[in-house]
């Protein structure tokens, strides 16, 4: 069982998290877990006894995790998401090749917009606009090969 | 007797067939581009003929290939499963031309449906109602719009040689009818290869409910009752339901008849199905006619009890309709619902692609999934993007929408996003429950505020990332079948 801080962010959302021994402290949260799992996979996780089900599969640096007919994709906050939010930048997730750019300088864009497609790994990722705001500049065009943290558009 | 069934599709459907083909002791052969030569649909067939490399314009819609294939594996038949050629009469000719039973209808009854104004013209002929529109001869812009002020505005222009919603708009009135048209013709020209349009009625919150209905070479045609499409976004059907409780049982005798007369008038054979339209007073107009088994036949299955593909293929080799069809002495029992799963982004709505890191389809008392992928699929953009489609049936509605909700929670897909958060909103809708619903379902709904973030979704995130994080992103799964952890089940 890891135990330490981590800081996680999911969705537009993140939170720090403290684990221990089927202890978890979400936030200001204490929360008691059990982990359920099946030939080492994570399968589920039991929260005072309420048993949620949920699978997982990494893609570059994110958690995809599918629990009980929602998805989600969930990266360490260290890593990239937690510049981009601080920036106000997007960042590719994951080493690939800029598949299409959605917008333009000057285009305004809506919170969850879809900005740049990047492919990897046979999937194409959609990066979408952290919050609400007008493109300053991409820096990347079509067919650009980038790296994982690399900054792909300007939000202002 | 068919020993041996070319199923010249992909996907889903190509699955479907293959079953009842083995069950039948039929072989069914299959067909795949080479850019997708290791697709789902061709584990279930008995063998795969390759059709070369290349779009799907240079394989699955090439009749020379398809032939080719055919040929090649000894096939006796083709089936056409749905899309593709399955509405070509230039296929069926060709398939019959070969020495191939064709498992559809004469072509003669699929030309004069694929044109939506003949088929129009030859419905008010057998007296069937027809949504009040324009004449197939009006084309210039001064003929449509008399035609406009006869049908009444608004009115929908729409392409003759077009269908699944594509080139329609709405035009509110006369002023806006030029532009709207030329736009229209533009439209049909590139999609279609044809720049005629015609004019319809437009209804303001219309029901789509079709009727399935079977002819056999001697004659006989009977309806199987009903299918409620309503539920569509973008004129895209994504939930379909039977019994419709838009019909009362005079409705549905009125209906049924009329689907009946239809598909008599153009001397149908084999599955087909007849669409209408229901105004908000309970009117009801052919809408147009589909001449190929659809995607949403499985709920009238699961309530009568039947095979649609065997039916197709006994008939396509001469055997008489059932005589309790015949007798109209079928009853539909309970109730069953469609959910089409499809590899979209819930936000934008554009098609996703990707490859299936997890798949685990639901199963249980009542539900069947009809599907054409796997784990491991990839998902392309090349091919329609329906994953798969779920199938649920229950003694009442309120029972069935139950399961389909249950069976949507249980079902893991992990690597493509889906449509699976709209289904459920649907499902979850007061106006859904009611079963007082049109054609706008989808537009009202209101935009679900997303709920919070399980608990057990950050623990286990913070679990899986504490380890640090592989770079170049492999997916832990492996895919081999001796490994337990991957969910790869032989046979399946």
């Amino acid at each position: 069982m890891a135990a330490g801080l981590v800081k996680i962010a999911c969705g537009t959302e993140s939170l720090d998290i403290r684990l221990e021994e089927e202890k978890a402290l979400l936030g200001d949260r204490r929360v008691s877990f059990r982990v359920r799992r099946l030939n080492g996979r994570l399968v589920g996780i039991e929260i005072e006894g309420r048993i949620f089900s949920l699978r997982s599969a990494r893609v570059g640096d994110a958690l995809r995790i599918w629990c009980q007919g929602r998805v989600f994709e969930a990266q360490k906050a260290s890593s990239l998401a937690a510049r981009a939010r601080e920036t106000g930048n997007l960042v590719s997730p994951m080493p690939g090749r800029v598949r299409r750019v959605e917008v333009a300088a000057g285009d305004r864009v809506e919170r969850g917009q879809v900005v740049v497609i990047v492919e990897a790994m046979k999937m194409e990722h959609a990066i979408r606009s952290p919050r609400e705001g007008i493109v300053g500049s991409v820096l990347f065009q079509e067919g650009d090969l980038v790296d994982a943290g690399v900054e792909l558009v300007e939000i202002e | 007797m068919i020993q041996s069934l070319l199923i010249a599709n992909r996907g889903e459907i190509a699955v479907r067939v293959a079953r009842t083909a083995r069950e039948m002791g039929i072989e069914p052969v299959g067909v795949y581009a080479e850019a997708e030569a290791d697709a789902a649909h061709i584990g279930q067939m008995d063998r795969a003929m390759s059709l070369g490399s290349g779009s799907p314009l240079e394989t699955y819609l090439s009749i020379p290939k398809l032939l080719a294939a055919a040929h090649g594996a000894g096939a006796q038949a083709v089936h056409p499963g749905y899309g593709f050629l399955s509405e070509s009469a230039e296929f069926a000719c060709a398939v019959s031309e070969a020495g191939l039973i064709w498992i559809g209808p004469p072509p003669a009854a699929i030309e004069e449906m694929g044109d939506k104004v003949r088929a129009r013209r030859r419905m008010r002929e057998a007296g069937v109602p027809v949504v009040p529109g324009s004449n197939e001869s009006a084309q210039s812009d001064e003929a449509l719009a008399a035609q406009a002020v006869e049908i009444g505005f608004p009115v929908l222009v729409k392409a003759s040689a077009g269908g699944g919603g594509k080139g329609m708009s709405r035009v509110d009135s006369a002023q806006d009818l030029p532009a709207a048209l030329s736009e229209a013709r533009r439209v049909a020209r590139a999609a279609f290869g044809s720049d005629r349009v015609y004019l319809e009625r437009f209804f303001e919150r219309p029901r789509h409910v079709e009727f399935q209905i079977f002819g056999d070479r001697s004659g006989n045609v009977a309806h199987l009752f009903e299918r409620e499409c309503s539920v569509q976004r973008r004129h895209q059907k994504i939930v379909e339901e039977t019994p419709s409780l838009a019909l009362d049982p005079a409705l549905r005798g009125k209906m049924g008849l009329a689907a009946v007369e239809a598909a008599r008038a153009v001397g149908y054979v084999g599955a087909g199905t007849v669409e209408f339209l229901l105004d908000e007073q309970g009117r009801f107009y052919f809408l147009e006619m589909n001449t190929r088994l659809q995607v949403e036949h499985p709920v009238t299955e699961e309530t009568l009890g039947l095979d649609l593909v065997r039916a197709q293929i006994e008939v396509a080799q001469g055997v008489l309709l059932p005589e309790a069809w015949r007798r109209g002495s079928l009853a539909p029992r309970g109730h069953a619902i469609e959910l089409r799963l499809y590899a979209e982004d819930p936000v934008s709505f554009l098609p996703r692609t990707g490859r299936l890191l997890a798949w685990e389809e639901p199963s249980g008392p009542g539900v069947r999934v009809d599907a054409g992928v796997q784990e491991g699929s990839t998902i392309g953009l090349d091919y329609d993007p329906l994953l798969a489609k779920l199938v649920v049936s229950a003694p009442d509605r309120p029972a069935a929408i139950a399961r389909a909700r249950r069976a949507l929670a249980e079902w893991v897909v992990l690597g493509v996003e889906t449509n699976a958060p709209l289904l459920d909103v649907v499902l979850a809708s007061e106006e859904f429950a009611s079963g007082r619903y049109a054609t706008d379902l989808v537009s009202r709904l209101p935009l679900a505020a997303a709920a919070p973030i399980p608990d057990a979704v950050w623990i286990a995130a913070a679990l899986e990332l504490s380890h640090g994080s592989p770079r170049g992103g492999e997916a832990p799964r492996s895919l081999e079948p001796w490994d337990e952890t991957s969910g790869w089940r032989p046979g399946s």
